[in-house]
């Protein structure tokens, strides 16, 4: 069956009225859970799994779609209102939406995050409909030593976030790293740096150590500075995007789709990659104009590019679970064991087994992204009020938001420490101009770089040559090289082209 | 992790900031002494669990000499327009939002979620300035008992009604 | 936990039981526990967790269990949720957990002071067999060319998988030892999760991958992999031969059960074996396991005490002779 048979076929089936409430339910859930940190998609599906009891499997899966999507879109809201990112994919966009809420952008870094989310949710919903089978295949050439590589060019990114002074920049990134060791070795199975705790095993959670550096740490700092009597009057500001907002974010957008789809599919891609690329490419490639409002007042590039990138990468994590049956992250694991509980089983044969499924499924995500956009752009104008709060309470709600995540799911009074703990170091970062964002992307990349330097060296059984004999990581390798130094080359032409 | 104390922080900026250059070189040496206490397995030779560790370490280190030698030229964070526009400690405020915290520690497994976080709003709200504990009550117990019906009769996760078992 | 959370899962559990109900006849059985309240030390949606639902799916309509509260304490193949269901559950009647083989394992490797042997065995319910495949376009072909490539260089020959010491790393290492090699000279890739290790075997990265058949089951329907054996008792796959039958001696499946809490009384055990019993008893029960596609594996007192402690100390002998314990 070719796609566009297949898509006709899907879209008779989702629009029926049963199934596009169901969507509607995913997408209404999923956008509550993505903006509390700590529960994502996977677990709310998880907890979502004894449906799979009582409706059908187009039902349940529709559902699920929505939920995946809905999570997506929810996790920017709180990054760009309370700089408390709901999920690792929208880290990247707290940087500058958090930003920009401060100085009154609120409206249009909201509407650009939901709009590129829209954009991204498309391309990527097209990849999977048309060219899915192809670039999954294409993703299995990429062994460990060509994700090392990968994750060094990611590296590169941080010389986006290193602020004002490299030393401090590079400490943020190193006691990133060391967050990043703890827990047990994938490689060995011993535990590192747990210093005899269990609850640390398991390794620190990203979007906690996020969120106690983000949102509790700037509580903490504000509190320290606080002077009696003095009311913060936060500026709401113009809701929608201006003419010169649309022109700014539709290349951010299209870059970032383009960017996360691939990184997605990949089985070891993730979301966090791209979205940290796509920060990197749009603060080098902004018009110089623009350029001095990321970090300061916030850019409205910097939301487009990174929030289209994660929508297009969990897009895109939906190809190898769909065409190969693998479960390339939690949520799909999870959507994998309910096929197990109908009875499908999940696999190469999907396509050609269960065509109405899948293509009713792959219908579903269309719908989906039209509802979630269509659900909240209006909504823009009732989250941008939650600025309105007077401080204390909005301050107060937000460490009892930022605990109710943590704790909510772990049960864990550790994980409490651990946030409260962050925070208070993030204080002290705060006062002493260490930025913030170099820790999380030490976090991120620093445990995924090396396991695939380790399993990559076994493979080569230790010859290190490995990552220079195979072109697709060579390539990779070049690529990070000019982007390492590539600006710098060009600053100096420039430069001696104007003198 | 040892922070250097607030007071000293206030007191004279190379010396605070050569404080932050010597808690990183004690982290550093903690992350030096984990990685060693990491057992060496046979396996993995070439790059094996104890390799990156002790690089961190390493770096740490010398970031933190970095950091104390720039301290001891005079220092860093004297210069930053936010530390000298900034008020004095707000001793009062940061008490308060300490209590919060710990209060929230304390209580959750004890009184259970809802308490101990309607305590810790009260108490945050308090830290910045409110002036209506009465009112700042009544939204926490709404937000925190909001939160723990979505997440019990929702999601049918389980955050630790305490002492309210059986009530809610 | 609230009453309305547990009436809640009542209607719940009511309404997953439904397909079930035909099969069996409903609450006839004796009710072995009035609130039961099951530790799961794994997050919701794996293995364990799945087997814990499924026994609240057929015990509760049957009238075994009046309600079950669940407890999700993951992390660290259980080792985070053990030393606390030790902990809190200490001596209580009506307190059961789910773990298994990957417990077994986890605990040795991460030096956890609280091991399997705190808790006291009821039953083992189901197991996987692990299976040992390669890409389909590999020039090793069966098992005996596996045998061979590792007799002449374990280390040439990388193997995916899950994480280190976990059952997959352990039945290489038998393998390797059953060549008369040294385990430690293993090349063994741990992946984190069953997606990215399929990819790497899928896409020749690693030479060859081990793991529990039903991860691999459709790669191998499809074509994608050749399955070389599988290492339990029986045949799975009736095309594909079974370790003990290839004559190497080795039987290894990921197993999971039910176990208790220590300190409890002589007849509240006699009631778990009572309750394990009736359960694997049900007709719903037997048709689960066929849906879910779970090998029944029903084994209980001294004979599970027994084969918990060879599984034990073969665990042991092996992550010993690899370095990791």
């Amino acid at each position: 069956m070719d796609a566009f048979a297949g898509l006709a076929m899907g879209f008779a089936n989702a629009l029926t009225p049963i199934n596009l409430g169901w969507a509607l339910l995913g997408c209404f859930l999923g956008t509550a859970i993505g903006v509390l940190p700590g529960i994502g998609p996977a677990l709310t599906i998880a907890l979502l799994l004894p449906v799979t009891f009582k409706v059908e499997a187009t039902g349940a899966f529709i559902l699920f779609c929505g939920v995946f999507y809905g999570a997506m879109y929810g996790g920017s809201t709180t990054s760009i209102l309370l700089n408390t990112p709901g999920e690792s994919g929208s880290i990247i966009t707290a940087l500058e939406g958090a930003k920009m809420a401060r100085n009154g952008r609120a409206g249009p870094a909201l509407v650009t995050a939901a709009v590129g989310s829209f954009v991204a949710g498309t391309v990527g919903t097209l990849g999977i409909s048309f060219i899915g089978p192809v670039v999954v295949e294409l993703a299995l050439k990429l062994g460990p030593a060509e994700y090392f590589s990968l994750m060094l060019l990611c590296f590169v990114t941080v010389s986006a976030v290193l602020g004002g002074s490299a030393l401090r920049g590079l400490t943020s990134l190193a006691f990133g790293l060391m967050l990043g060791l703890v827990g047990i070795d994938l490689q060995t199975g011993q535990p590192r740096l747990t210093f005899g705790v269990p609850e640390l095993l398991d390794g620190v959670n990203v979007v906690l150590v996020a969120v106690a550096l983000f949102a509790v740490g700037e509580t903490m700092h504000l509190a320290w500075r606080h002077l009696e009597g003095n009311q913060e009057v936060r500026e709401v500001g113009r809701l929608w995007m201006t003419a010169s907002d649309w022109r700014r974010s539709l290349g951010p957008w299209l870059r970032g789709s383009l960017l996360g789809f691939p990184f997605g599919v990949l089985p070891a891609g993730g979301t966090e990659m791209p979205t940290m690329l796509s920060y990197y490419a749009e603060r080098k490639m902004v018009r110089p104009e623009h350029r001095h409002e990321f970090g300061t007042t916030g850019a409205i590039e910097g939301v487009a590019g990174p929030e289209a990138a994660n929508n297009a990468a969990a897009a895109g994590i939906l190809v190898p679970m769909l065409t190969l049956g693998l479960p390339t992250s939690a949520t799909a694991a999870i959507m994998l064991s309910a096929f197990q509980s109908y009875g499908i089983p999940p696999g190469p044969m999907l396509f050609t087994q269960q065509p109405v499924l899948v293509w009713t499924l792959i219908a579903s995500l269309y719908i989906a992204n039209v509802m979630l956009v269509v659900l909240n752009l209006p909504l823009v104008g009732l989250w941008a009020r939650i600025l309105k709060i007077p401080t204390p309470q909005l301050y107060a709600g937000i460490l009892v938001f930022a605990t109710i995540g943590t704790y909510g799911i772990s049960n864990s009074v550790t994980d409490l420490v651990l946030l409260y703990g962050i925070g208070i170091v993030a204080m002290f970062m705060r006062r002493f101009d260490f930025p913030t964002a170099p820790v999380v992307i030490g976090m991120i990349l620093g445990p995924m770089a090396e396991q695939a330097l380790r399993q990559a060296l076994t493979i080569s059984q230790g010859d290190w040559t490995t990552f220079l004999t195979r072109p697709i990581s060579t390539a990779i390798l070049a690529l990070a090289l000019l982007a390492l130094v590539g600006p710098r080359l060009w600053g100096a032409f420039r430069r001696r082209e104007a003198a | 992790m040892n922070q250097p104390s607030p007071a000293r922080l206030q007191a004279g900026t190379p010396r605070a900031d050569l404080a932050v250059g010597l808690v990183v070189v004690a982290l550093g040496l903690l992350v030096l002494y984990a990685a060693w206490a990491i057992p060496d397995s046979p396996l993995y030779a070439q790059v094996g669990a104890k390799a990156v560790p002790t690089l961190v370490g390493v770096i740490l280190v010398a970031l933190g000499i970095g950091l104390s030698a720039s301290a001891a030229r005079g220092g860093w964070s004297g210069g930053l327009e936010e530390a000298m526009a900034a008020p004095p400690t707000n001793w009062r405020a940061l008490g308060l939002l300490g209590a919060g915290l710990l209060v929230q520690l304390a209580l959750i497994d004890w009184l259970g979620f809802v308490i101990a976080a309607t305590i810790q709003y009260v108490l945050v709200c308090a830290a910045f300035g409110s002036k209506r504990p009465g009112r700042d009550l009544a939204i926490g117990v709404a937000v925190t008992l909001g939160a723990y019906i979505a997440f019990s009769k929702l999601l049918g996760v389980n955050i630790g009604a305490g002492v309210l078992e059986g009530i809610l | 936990m609230s009453r309305h959370l547990i009436r809640r899962r009542h209607m719940l559990a009511g309404a997953a039981a439904l397909p079930f109900l035909g099969a069996s006849a409903r609450a006839q059985g004796t009710q072995r526990y009035a609130a039961l309240s099951m530790f799961i030390p794994a997050a919701p949606g794996g293995g364990w967790d799945g087997l814990g639902r499924a026994i609240e799916q057929v015990a509760r309509p049957a009238g075994l269990v009046g309600s079950i509260q669940f407890e999700n304490v993951g992390g660290a193949g259980g080792a985070v949720g053990l030393p606390r269901f030790v902990a809190q559950r200490r001596g209580r009647p009506e307190a059961l957990m789910v773990a298994g083989a990957v417990m077994v394992g986890a605990t040795l490797t991460n030096k956890s002071p609280v091991t399997i042997k705190d808790v006291l065995p009821v039953a083992r319910l189901t197991d996987e067999s692990s299976a040992i495949v390669v890409p389909a376009n590999s020039p090793i072909q069966d098992l005996k060319g596996f045998m061979d490539a590792l007799k002449a260089g374990p280390g040439a020959v990388a193997v995916g998988g899950g994480s280190a010491g976990g059952i997959d790393h352990i039945l290489l290492g038998l393998l390797i030892k059953s060549v008369g090699r040294n385990a430690r000279e293993a090349s063994y890739v741990a992946f984190a999760g069953g997606g990215p290790a399929q990819a790497a075997i899928l896409g020749g990265q690693v030479k060859a991958g081990i793991s529990g058949y039903s991860e691999f089951a459709e790669q191998i329907k499809s074509g994608r992999m050749r399955a070389l054996a599988t290492s339990g008792e029986k045949r799975i796959d009736p095309a594909v031969p079974t370790l003990k039958e290839s004559g190497i001696d080795i039987v290894v499946g990921n197993w999971r059960g039910l176990f208790a809490p220590p300190g409890v009384s002589a007849e509240a055990r006699a009631n778990h074996a009572r309750f394990a019993a009736e359960l694997h008893a049900l007709p719903a029960w037997k048709e689960l396991l066929e849906t879910r596609g779970w090998e029944d594996a029903f084994m209980e007192g001294t004979a599970f005490e027994e084969f918990l402690r060879r599984d034990s100390d073969a665990t042991l002998a092996v992550l010993k002779d690899i370095g990791l314990a």
